[in-house]
């Protein structure tokens, strides 16, 4: 059986809104008085227009989340914005204490919570280096031994004794990763590091974090916005949602459970009657949905997921030559392609169409999808924009480079190498 | 592999965190395994507190130098104050060193939270070290001082000036530990108060003022009005200068009860800013 290196039970975190943030001797002194002395109720309670707001608002930025943990295990923590990711780490780290719970564990723990903690500007690189190595934990000792090989990770040999201050930003961060990077505790947590540096030194990073968990059975805790990062670091994920554990296993699982609901959104629109079906006297349209053909067990449009987009309009014009054109967009406005067919001859009633939009094909990203219904191939009868809008996720397998994909499409084409001649 | 398990498996763990400090959890073991970051503290602020200067770590003499000037010129030429025939500039460097590490202490511990609040939020170590290295910081500026005292004063010995009596001399070393004892505890008991009130800081300030002012730093005690010296004795640190001055003067009325006094109140508020210190330092960081 595996030991466990942290056992967290029933971990809450509560946030206090107003009495404690008062942050003004007179103000809370003006409360206690008011409180215990003439037992009347909290005077910052009355505020707008004398009508009572509850002060003492609390927020739950975490509620009894647990979690086991085991040796050598990486744990990837995802989900949106605020759902208490950074709140636990904090926990983890000592930083803050839980409003109720424990967290049990053994082993040294490290936290990188941001990059360059400690940094001091006036001063070396060299300085630095130590400072920074003190304050997240490491011995003088271990320091001076891995002197040379953080200064050539982050490769700032020139300037080691030149005051940080004057270093350009993407140096000082290199150095400043560096030091945490080579920390060397049982347990390690990374908060989002990852976000720095070019895409070589987030090769370098990754590798190193890699290395940690994989090489040398280092316990590691990870939240990162990365999920191609998540999922492929880490053995187990955890999903925070407002504070509570949504989901917890296996990373792929998870991750692709977080995805999906990511993603559901304006798949399928639909209107009963014509009169509420956008358009206008010559057509409605009725119908519109995406209709992704999935991959995997998971529902989660990837780039491996080929689309459908299917529609339904009514035609109010008898007897015209009709063609519907399909055009896709980036989210940030660049058209994709513009695909069409040949005007084909309609009455008046209801039409049905699709467009099959093929697997590896689009690039990670958000796009939106708009109609446009053309007559005699030159007539604009009506442009439906942006009728459907959709996520692609990304995924890699056997890469250890998790950079931004470049490119609007990324499509499967060979590219086709041999070896001509040999030197020996 | 972490082969640490044991027959009762679980059970066995190295740490806890749970929502509560208790008041006495302070641990020396591993407040000790924190020594190299706590030289590298002060090593840091001492650096960085002179970078890009002019005169460097001379600005720790030039201080108290330009403040006894003035003090020279505004209390003893302009309003007169006595100094029972000691030469006044080393009457005032006397006080002013003493007092110099004292206010420095109190004021540098204090900001404690309010200065590191972005460190504290971002990593765990036991947040007293950084008091400590403050700490350590003054008392190393403080020597710097004492080096420009010895001087100054063995220029008025050997001008016939002064006279030296070296057993009254090592006084100043427990007097020196007492001070700084003072000023450390009531630091960190208004790192505490300024972390959470911001409006403190000022008052702070106002404090160190009005402290200096009932405390024989550019008086002695023996020139206050007999119906008023209880106002200068029931602080603390009156009696520390008057040892103090007396160590290297051999002037001043000292008072074994009023010593005890010092001392006491050093042990009750070094403890008292300590415990508080521990037991408030963690829920402090939700709210800096």
């Amino acid at each position: 059986m595996s030991d466990i290196a942290i056992q967290a039970e029933n971990i809450s975190k509560l946030y206090r809104l107003g009495i404690i943030g008062s942050g003004s001797l007179r103000r809370d002194m003006q409360w206690w008085w008011q409180r215990n002395i003439l037992n009347k109720e909290n005077p910052n309670q009355y505020i707008r227009g004398g009508k009572k707001v509850d002060n003492s608002e609390v927020i739950w930025a975490l509620k009894n989340v647990d979690f086991e943990l085991k040796v050598g295990e990486a744990l990837g923590i995802v989900g949106h914005n605020g759902a208490g990711k950074s709140t636990l780490l904090k926990i983890l780290s000592r930083i803050v204490k839980p409003t109720e719970g424990i967290v049990r564990g053994r082993g040294s723990i490290s936290s990188l919570l941001e990059v360059g903690t400690g940094f001091h500007s006036e001063l070396t690189g060299r300085e630095n280096i130590f400072i920074s190595g003190h304050i997240l934990g490491m011995k003088k000792t271990e320091i001076s031994r891995k002197f040379d090989e953080i200064v050539d990770f982050a490769g700032v040999e020139a300037f080691i004794d030149t005051p940080v201050k004057r270093y350009s930003s993407g140096m000082y961060v290199r150095l400043a990763f560096a030091v945490a990077a080579h920390l060397e505790p049982d347990i390690l947590i990374i908060d989002e590091v990852l976000a720095v540096g070019d895409a070589e030194f987030q090769k370098k990073c990754l590798g190193k974090m890699n290395e940690a968990s994989s090489k040398s059975g280092r316990t590691i805790i990870f939240v990162s916005h990365n999920l191609q990062a998540v999922s492929n670091l880490c053995s187990n994920a955890l999903w925070l949602d407002k504070g509570s554990v949504c989901a917890r296993g296996n990373a792929k699982t998870v991750i692709n459970q977080y995805l999906s609901t990511l993603q559901k959104q304006n798949w399928i629109k639909e209107f009963k009657t014509l009169t509420e079906a956008p358009g206008n006297d010559f057509i409605r349209v009725l119908y519109t949905e995406l209709s992704p053909h999935f991959v995997d067990s998971f529902s989660v449009v990837d780039i491996r997921t080929p689309l459908t987009v299917k529609f339904r309009f009514y035609n109010a014009l008898d007897g015209i030559l009709l063609a519907v054109g399909v055009h896709l967009f980036t989210i940030s406005g660049e058209c994709i392609f513009d695909v069409s067919h040949d005007p084909l001859l309609y009455k008046k009633g209801i039409i049905e169409g699709e467009c099959n939009i093929p697997g590896d094909f689009l690039n990670d990203g958000s796009y939106y999808i708009s109609l446009i219904f053309v007559e005699d191939s030159s007539k604009q009868l009506y442009y439906y924009e942006e009728c459907l809008s959709f996520e692609v996720a990304d995924f890699r397998e056997n890469i250890n480079w998790y950079g931004k994909w470049m490119g609007y499409v990324r499509p499967k084409f060979p590219v086709i190498t041999k070896q001509s001649e040999i030197h020996e | 592999m972490n082969n640490k398990t044991n027959g009762l498996g679980s059970s066995n763990w190295e740490w806890e965190i749970r929502p509560e400090t208790s008041w006495r959890n302070i641990s020396l073991v591993e407040l000790y395994s924190y020594k190299d970051l706590l030289l590298q503290l002060t090593r840091k602020e001492f650096l960085g507190l002179y970078q890009q200067t002019l005169l460097g770590p001379f600005w720790a003499l030039l201080q108290p130098l330009l403040t006894v000037l003035t003090y020279v010129v505004v209390f003893n030429k302009v309003i007169g104050i006595p100094t029972g025939g000691v030469p006044p500039f080393l009457f005032n460097l006397i006080g002013i060193t003493l007092w110099n590490l004292f206010s420095e202490i109190f004021l540098q511990t204090s900001k404690t939270f309010t200065q590191n609040a972005a460190i504290f939020s971002k990593v765990y170590f036991p947040r007293i070290i950084v008091a400590l290295s403050a700490l350590w910081l003054q008392i190393l500026l403080f020597g710097i001082q004492l080096l420009l005292l010895v001087a100054v004063y063995l220029f008025y010995f050997f001008t016939g000036q002064v006279d030296f009596n070296a057993g009254q001399g090592l006084l100043i070393f427990p007097i020196i530990a007492i001070t700084a004892g003072i000023g450390f505890g009531g630091g960190l008991i208004f790192s505490v108060l300024t972390a959470k009130y911001r409006d403190l800081l000022s008052l702070i300030q106002v404090l160190i003022r009005l402290l200096m002012f009932m405390c024989p730093v550019f008086y002695t005690l023996s020139m206050v009005p007999q119906n008023f010296q209880w106002l200068v004795n029931i602080n603390p640190l009156s009696a520390l200068f008057e040892y103090f001055r007396f160590a290297f003067l051999d002037v001043g009325s000292i008072n074994e009860i009023q010593l005890l006094y010092s001392i006491g109140f050093m042990v009750v508020i070094v403890f008292f800013g300590i415990m508080l210190f521990n037991k408030m330092s963690d829920k402090l960081i939700d709210i800096l």
